[in-house]
């Protein structure tokens, strides 16, 4: 039995998933960011084994490359969002997500 | 003749209109000016009434109609806005003008002291527009509204002392119990709308529907309710059995007023609009009938109440309803003679009845008292108001030869030709017209003062009034004698034959005699104890007193029932209605509060929200697939 | 029988799946970093599996490393009592949110199995990939790769200015 195109995707939909229900419920916006990385990082897996299991004539690696490019942007957000959280700290004196409710008013 | 004035007839109206507009404006600042200015306007309206009605003098005058203000249109029916001046509504702008005239001076001194009476005279001349408006109405429609203007300003001048609780329940009692008739003579418009030939509600029309052949489109029973529900208005307005309750109420209002409104104008509106409509009437002798026996039946009626009343004024209210009946019975006897005898009788009565009510006033004026048991002896003081007074009640009781006695006889006569019953019942009247007039004089004027003020005579803005209406009193009644029937003539048309009829005269002449000398017997020379009599007849006496229980009778049938049901109403009202609404708006408020506690402002949640919507909606495409 | 790739298939997912678990379910915030750095190396031999061996290290360097230390630090400058400890506040939103997952799940999983997709296994053993994806980003991608150069200074220069203590 090999590991197939569908074991692949199912692994990335199961990540994507975990990072989702930690992005939606953890208190610590640092955690919730982490999370968001962890999807990221699905869809990652998901353009990889596609470039690997997908019908092309020539050997392309198009699916490797468009990940790259998700990693570079990965980490620009992340650097962003957490320069973010630090001014937010520094303004709130808390990086709880209950309190942050700005959208609210 | 070329009309030279007529076309202007509809500045009569105009002038108390703008009268009211500037003491609006005015409020109450610049009082005399205002007054003036209202007194002015209502001067010039007399004029141009007069000129209309000198012009009118001529032979064969032909009616003049002016419906060029195109109002309402609904498909091909039209509502015109117009006047029309013909005989009959050029007497009755003479009779409004000068009796609205002669009240609008008499209110200079009888009102000096209010501090509101520039409302008053814009009350007044709001009354006195809308009146002459009804007037000169041209179509049904237009008179209806200026009737209801009417009783509006009649609601707003009776609680015109609103502080006073009488004042304002019988303001109430007024408009909503003329609101009854006035349902009535609604649906005769309606019905008139429906069944006339053609889509037009001018007097014309109408008129020359009813008296040609194009009557017989409409069905016999038709014609009876249009007739009978008419006189239904005319009920209400006129104050006739079983209507009557409100006018005697309606005398909490200023003195003046009632002189104006509940003697001389607007009650005779009723009178006035069968007369209008009297071609209607002609068609359905049914109707006629129920208008003679209702009028002749509240001649009588009030008559008697009028003997036992001792507030100066509500005599003189009853004896107006009876004095109204009068003319609905005349009216109800269907002939053109008949019609112009009532007329004739409006126009006396406006004139004396008018002046027994300012006289009443000035009386009141000056001893600051109503009730006649605790007067007496003002014709010491008061000589002016003592003899117009005095002037009034004989004329009122038909003495001859003032004017009274002459449109009486008219009606009478008239009665002698149609029924024997109604002249009897007519006499009858007369005859207890005489002695409640004679009683409310001695009382009054005769006799020891009792009071503490001492009377005196009032200013003479007052006693002109009374005076000019004292003179008109007497020669009032010159137009239409038997021997020369010249109103008749004038008015239908028609020329009138020996109309003389000494029975009459004589009959009437008797009951009316009869009736002062028993007065006087009773509370003059106090001959016949008044209280004996009474306790002789204890039952009789207690009706009369107590107006026949007719407004007990109405509270028992009529207003419990409707409160228990308006009770019942509100209850339903207040839990089933109300309480609908209210849960729509607390479900409102729930659904808000849940909705608002979606919107906490956390990211979170928004994106929980959207995957389930995002959920949804894949299960939805999906699900298109299985149907 | 298993081959040896799926068993080295099945053993880095499991790390990968077991390092998220600890991540969302783990008490101390450290920790949760510490377990979720598990996963991207997992994630990283998933991608030398792949044939993927530039990205395996890129994964290794950039998240294992440095996104890892960065959020280490984003702890470390915000002040974390024991809060994380305590009963979660809305117990029903978990709740809600397991099902919305779980939902989405079934639905991401039933598009997988439903879709036929034809697959080829691609070799890449006898293709330099490094050169390969150097080459392909230097030649036909390079505007893309400019604009993320771009964006990685714009980032960069954002980062500072938000996170530098406003000058009084």
């Amino acid at each position: 039995m090999e590991a197939s195109l569908t074991s692949y995707l199912a692994l990335g939909a199961f990540l994507f998933c975990i990072g989702l229900y930690g992005a939606l419920t953890k208190k610590n916006a640092v955690i919730v960011l982490l999370c968001i990385e962890l999807m990221l990082n699905a869809a990652n897996i998901n353009l990889v084994a596609f470039n690997k299991f997908s019908v092309s004539v020539t050997q392309d690696l198009t699916g490797q490359i468009f990940s790259l490019f998700n990693i570079a942007i990965a980490a620009a957000e992340a650097a962003v969002a957490v320069a973010i959280l630090i001014a937010l700290y520094r303004a709130r004196a808390t990086s709880n997500m209950y309190e942050i409710n700005e959208l609210k008013d | 003749m070329e009309s030279m004035f007529t076309p202007y007839a509809w500045l009569i109206p105009i002038l108390p209109l703008l009268a009211f507009v500037v003491l609006l404006v005015l409020g109450k600042t610049n009082k005399t000016f205002g007054i003036s200015f209202s007194i002015a306007a209502i001067f010039a309206s007399f004029v141009l009434s007069l000129l209309i009605f000198w012009e009118r003098l001529a032979d064969n005058a032909s009616n003049y109609v002016w419906d060029g203000w195109n109002w309402l249109e609904i498909g091909s029916f039209q509502i015109s806005l117009g006047f029309e001046i013909n005989n009959l509504n050029a007497m009755m702008l003479v009779i409004v003008t000068v009796v609205s005239l002669l009240v609008h001076i008499y209110s200079v001194g009888y009102m000096h002291d209010d501090e509101r009476k520039t409302t008053f005279f814009s009350y007044i001349a709001l009354f006195t527009f809308s009146m002459l408006g009804l007037v000169i109405a041209e179509n049904i429609v237009q008179l209806f509204i200026f009737w209801e203007l009417v009783g509006v300003c009649s609601f707003l001048l009776v609680g015109f002392w609103y502080f006073k609780p009488e004042a304002k329940a019988a303001a109430k009692k007024a408009f909503i119990v003329t609101r009854v008739g006035d349902l009535g003579f609604f649906i005769a418009i309606l019905l008139l709308f429906t069944y006339l030939p053609e889509p037009s509600l001018s007097f014309t029309y109408i008129s020359q529907v009813f008296t040609t052949d194009l009557v017989n489109q409409i069905p016999d029973h038709i014609q009876f309710w249009i007739a009978l529900l008419i006189f239904v208005g005319a009920i209400g307005k006129s104050g006739q059995f079983p209507l009557h309750t409100w006018l005697p109420d309606a005398m909490e209002g200023p003195t003046p007023i009632s002189a104006l409104i509940h003697a001389a104008t607007m009650v005779a509106a009723g009178v006035y609009l069968v007369a209008r409509t009297y071609d209607v009437f002609l068609a359905a002798p049914g109707a006629l009938e129920a208008v003679a026996i209702i009028g002749a039946f509240t001649a009588i009626f009030a008559a008697i109440i009028g003997v036992t009343q001792n507030d100066i004024k509500r005599v003189l209210a009853y004896s107006t309803v009876s004095q109204l009946g009068y003319m609905m019975m005349a009216l109800g006897f269907g002939t053109k003679l008949a019609l112009a005898a009532a007329m004739f009788h409006l126009l006396t009565h406006a004139f004396f009845k008018a002046l027994l009510f300012l006289g009443a006033g000035s009386v009141i004026h000056s001893l600051h008292e109503q009730d006649i048991q605790k007067m007496g002896g003002a014709g010491r003081y008061m000589k002016v108001t003592t003899i117009t007074f005095a002037i009034g009640a004989l004329a009122l009781s038909g003495i001859f030869p003032l004017s009274g006695f002459w449109s009486k006889d008219a009606i009478l006569v008239e009665a002698l030709h149609y029924q024997v019953i109604f002249f009897l019942v007519g006499s009858l009247a007369a005859l207890f017209t005489a002695f409640y007039m004679t009683r409310l004089f001695c009382l009054v004027f005769l006799g020891e003062h009792k009071g503490k003020h001492k009377p005196h005579e009032s200013p003479i803005s007052m006693t002109l009034p009374l005076v000019v209406l004292a003179v008109l009193a007497v020669v009032a009644g010159f137009v239409y004698t038997p021997f020369i029937p010249w109103l008749a003539t004038w008015l239908t048309g028609e020329e009138v034959g020996d109309h003389l009829s000494w029975t009459v005269i004589f009959v009437s002449s008797g009951a009316a005699l009869a009736g002062i000398i028993l007065g006087w017997l009773f509370y003059g020379k106090k001959a016949i104890s008044a209280d004996k009599v009474a306790a002789s007849i204890p039952w009789l006496y207690k009706l009369s007193f107590n107006k026949f229980y007719i407004d007990e009778l109405y509270q028992v049938a009529v207003v419990k029932p409707l409160k228990v049901v308006s009770y019942l109403l509100d209850r339903f009202d207040e839990y089933v209605v109300d309480g609908a609404v209210r849960l729509t708006a607390g479900a409102t408020v729930w659904l808000g509060g849940v909705a608002s506690r979606l919107q906490n402002g956390q990211i979170q949640l928004y994106v929980l929200v959207t995957i389930f919507g995002f959920i949804i909606f894949v299960l939805a495409l999906i699900g298109r697939r299985f149907w | 029988m298993w081959s040896a790739g799926f068993i080295v298939f099945f053993v880095l997912s499991l790390l990968t799946i077991a390092g998220a678990l600890f991540m969302i379910s783990l008490n101390r915030v450290v920790h949760m970093v510490l377990a979720l750095s598990l996963s991207f190396i997992s994630i990283a031999g998933l991608y030398i599996l792949l044939d993927a061996e530039f990205l395996a290290f890129v994964q290794v360097l950039i998240y294992a490393g440095a996104i890892s230390i960065l959020m280490i630090f984003g702890i470390m400058m915000t002040k974390h009592s024991e809060e994380e400890t305590e009963e979660p506040k809305k117990p029903w939103q978990n709740v809600l949110t397991a099902v919305g997952v779980i939902g989405f799940f079934g639905i991401i999983m039933y598009a997988i199995q439903s879709t036929t997709i034809v697959t080829e296994k691609k070799d890449f053993t006898q293709i330099d990939t490094v050169k390969e994806i150097g080459m392909a980003i230097f030649q036909k991608h390079v505007i893309p790769f400019e604009l993320i150069s771009l964006l990685l200074t714009v980032a960069l220069i954002g980062a500072i200015i938000l996170a530098k203590r406003e000058e009084e």
